[in-house]
């Protein structure tokens, strides 16, 4: 297997992440709780650490990885804030 | 690497779209944060490392987290329909306006790396930076090096006008945050 054909599978599999986060859009969208969007926002996040790692094999970018790592980092804040802002209303921090 | 732009754009649009048209502003705060996913991959697709770690960091992070304290503050109108009812006449008036904008603007825009583009007008200048960023300051891209490394006491100045603001508004809010 090429080096070449390896970058295009690489870059086929995150359009194919696109797609599926679109699909996830679906859920974020619909709802019908909060809770449902809070989770599909998570999912979203946890697919676009996927997608930049797979973009940063494909592309032949290796720093793609540190924005990965950021996302990887601050994915959970917003769905800790939006726990705290339901359960003890007014309290977000 | 434009088919997965392309279908980053139809993200895009639709977090957009839905972001917009949300009657609940709790749903419009969750839906604008996967907005701030699309437009970080984006940017990183555009090779515009700083923009997207500022996307990463604001969007995943602040950006919520302010919406949600504001929220917290103010009244949340809460009602059965889901979506904004949709003024269908402006729909095709700001569509066409968009349309007529695209269509003249975009024609017009040069490509990425065109010899044409009016950024090579002042050759001396680009080539300077194109040379000596990575001597100089040995980062590899030459906009982040101007940023950080040739602008720094500018971004140095904004750093500390944003933590007065932030500072301002901790006071503004009264809460102890950080005890």
């Amino acid at each position: 297997m090429t080096a070449e054909l390896l970058d295009d599978i690489f870059l086929a599999t995150a359009a194919i992440f696109v797609l599926l986060a679109i699909a996830m859009l679906y859920r974020a969208v619909a709802g019908p709780t909060t809770q449902d969007r809070v989770l599909a926002v998570n999912v979203l996040g946890t697919n676009t650490v996927v997608i930049l790692a797979l973009l940063a094999a494909g592309l032949g970018q290796p720093w793609f990885l540190d924005i990965a790592l950021i996302y990887a980092l601050l994915n959970f804040l917003m769905a800790v804030a939006i726990s705290k802002f339901t359960v003890e209303r007014g309290g977000v921090l | 690497m434009s088919l997965v732009a392309y279908t980053l754009a139809v993200f895009i649009l639709a977090t957009a779209v839905a972001t917009a048209l949300f009657r609940d502003v709790l749903s419009a705060i969750v839906v604008f944060g996967s907005y701030s996913l699309g437009m970080a991959i984006l940017y990183t697709l555009l090779l515009a490392p700083d923009v997207a770690m500022t996307e990463a960091a604001i969007g995943a992070g602040v950006t919520t987290i302010l919406l949600l304290l504001t929220i917290a503050r103010t009244t949340r109108p809460t009602s059965e329909k889901i979506f904004e009812r949709v003024n269908l006449p402006a729909v095709v008036v700001v569509s066409a306006f968009v349309l007529v904008l695209v269509s003249t603007v975009l024609g017009d825009m040069y490509a990425v790396g065109d010899p044409a583009a009016p950024v090579w007008a002042n050759t001396e200048v680009t080539q300077y930076y194109i040379q000596h960023t990575y001597e100089d300051t040995g980062v590899q891209n030459a906009v982040t090096a101007v940023l950080a490394a040739y602008r720094g006491f500018d971004t140095f100045g904004e750093a500390v006008v944003v933590f007065a603001a932030g500072v301002a508004v901790l006071i503004v809010l009264k809460r102890e945050v950080f005890a």
